[in-house]
């Protein structure tokens, strides 16, 4: 048996278009999945239990069933509101709310495992929970929140494959289509893991330079500082 | 009639089925150092905490200069319980020095002192920053702006969180065991810290279970057992003549192992 790689080459366009697609769903359904954690997270860690039980709720909701489940009940419940959007809309939002119930875990742990004296430093001042979270512990939970949102990312990055289902053309999809006509699964899947390795093990590392960044400013505190900054503007409204 | 700066009523506070504070009243006036001392667990540092409403008392109240901060009197006679807003507005009416210090690691020391006065009410940041400076050197540190806590030593730590609650502009200062967390080699450095603070004319209350640092610090003590008031009076009275029998006990037991912190002897 050999294995013949210019099956690949005929289709590269095909590979090409379902590498931008995943890269395309996969960032704005982690931001926006990230974005949308953080609420949840407040929630999470709230005073008040009916709060703490909404988050609770939604957390395992999302987290105790599959991901293709998740899918199917956003792809064949959103027209049945009424609501029909293209399908990479589709899937990228199910996998937004899918990831905000790990990302908001990550946050909260983050949140925890900083002292909880420093917010209440922050209150003594006059800081409301709020500008106290925002100025005194929300900085300190970068270092905290990278390796783990890391890995969720990661995970979430895999499930974009899972839109195959609902045919969004990205990576999976696209190797699908190209096995179909050419009956070269054997190349196709390697291709299509190779390309899925370039993207997770890019991204690892570039959010390991990141992590040592910001570990390196443990010692030099001015740097950690302003990837706080950074983090800040990417993740809440900055204030100044 | 002057009154009082601080002026605590029939405060008490329970964690579930345990009993913290019973029912606290006491009077700091203007200017005075008032130590609060007693046995580990009987609810020193709870009684601070439910003062600035850190903690939330379950009754009694709190006035500062004859304003209530949390549950107060409406004109109906009946208790209202403020805003939280409203709370944490009056908050830094009362300075907060915490046990560990609670600096913010990620600020520098310069921050950790300008960012309440900036964030809190809303000055102008120069403003603000001129007047941490000069905090800072009336400190002894100047040059330390520009560094992390991290750098400092506990007693310089200790400074730049006092600083960072005095640049709130408090009317009195509240402290939760300024010693326990130090070297005590410095205990002596801190108590003429304290003194200079004092003679500022900063009214001051400060929980400690060190008596000889009570003993020349404070004008006033107060002797907290079970939850409630159980001895006051002028600190020379108090530890020197003590007349309740737990507070004795307390005295004695304590004497032998503060005694090399007893700063009247000074060789030891």
């Amino acid at each position: 048996m050999t294995l013949d790689f210019s099956v690949i080459l005929d289709n590269w366009q095909l590979f090409a278009s379902g590498l931008w697609m995943t890269l395309v769903v996969a960032l704005l359904s982690i931001a926006a999945g990230f974005l949308l954690a953080i609420p949840v997270a407040i929630m999470a860690l709230s005073h008040r239990r009916w709060l703490r039980t909404i988050a609770g709720a939604y957390v395992e909701w999302f987290r105790n069933i599959p991901f293709i489940v998740v899918l199917y009940i956003f792809f064949y419940g959103l027209p049945f509101m009424g609501l029909r959007l293209p399908e990479p809309v589709v899937g990228g939002i199910a996998l937004a709310f899918y990831a905000s119930t790990y990302f908001s875990e990550v946050i909260r742990g983050a949140v925890l495992a900083v002292p909880k004296g420093q917010l209440e430093a922050a209150r003594a001042v006059g800081m409301s929970y709020f500008m106290g979270m925002r100025e005194v512990v929300a900085p300190q939970t970068l270092r905290l929140l990278l390796p783990p949102s890391t890995n969720t990312a990661i995970s979430m990055i895999k499930e974009t494959s899972v839109l195959s289902t609902i045919t969004v053309a990205e990576i999976t999809y696209q190797g699908l289509v190209v096995q179909g006509a050419t009956f070269a699964p054997f190349e196709v899947f390697l291709t299509t893991a190779a390309l899925y390795w370039l993207i997770t093990s890019a991204f690892a590392h570039g959010m390991h330079r990141v992590e040592r960044a910001a570990g390196a400013a443990q010692g030099s505190q001015q740097a950690r500082h302003s990837l706080a900054d950074k983090y800040l503007q990417l993740g809440m409204r900055r204030n100044k | 009639m002057t009154r009082p700066l601080l002026k605590v009523s029939n405060l008490a506070k329970s964690f579930g089925t345990m009993t913290a504070l019973r029912d606290i009243s006491f009077e700091v006036e203007a200017g005075e150092v008032v130590c609060i001392i007693g046995p580990s667990g009987c609810g020193k540092s709870t009684l601070l905490r439910c003062i600035n409403y850190l903690t939330f008392p379950d009754g009694g109240f709190v006035e500062v200069d004859g304003t209530h901060i949390g549950r107060e009197p409406g004109r109906d006679g009946k208790m209202r319980m403020q805003s939280h807003k409203r709370i944490d507005q009056l908050r830094p009416m009362m300075g907060f020095v915490f046990q560990q210090f609670n600096l913010w690691p990620h600020m520098t020391v310069l921050e950790n002192i300008a960012r309440g006065p900036v964030k809190v009410q809303r000055r102008p940041r120069e403003e603000v920053e001129h007047q941490a400076r000069a905090l800072l050197a009336r400190f002894g540190l100047a040059g330390k702006e520009d560094a992390y806590p991290s750098a400092l030593s506990g007693g310089q730590k200790q400074r730049v969180a006092i600083a960072r609650a005095l640049a709130m502009e408090p009317r009195l200062m509240l402290f939760d065991e300024p010693t326990s967390a130090l070297d005590p080699e410095i205990v002596k450095e801190v108590l003429l810290f304290l003194r200079e603070l004092a003679d500022s004319g900063m009214t001051m209350v400060i929980v400690t279970h060190e008596i000889g640092f009570a003993r020349h610090v404070a004008d006033r003590v107060i002797f907290l057992d079970g939850g409630l008031v159980a001895e006051q009076g002028p600190a020379r009275q108090v530890l020197g003549d003590p007349q309740n029998p737990r507070l004795r006990e307390f005295l004695a037991q304590i004497h032998e192992v503060a005694a090399p912190a007893d700063l009247s002897t000074p060789s030891h």
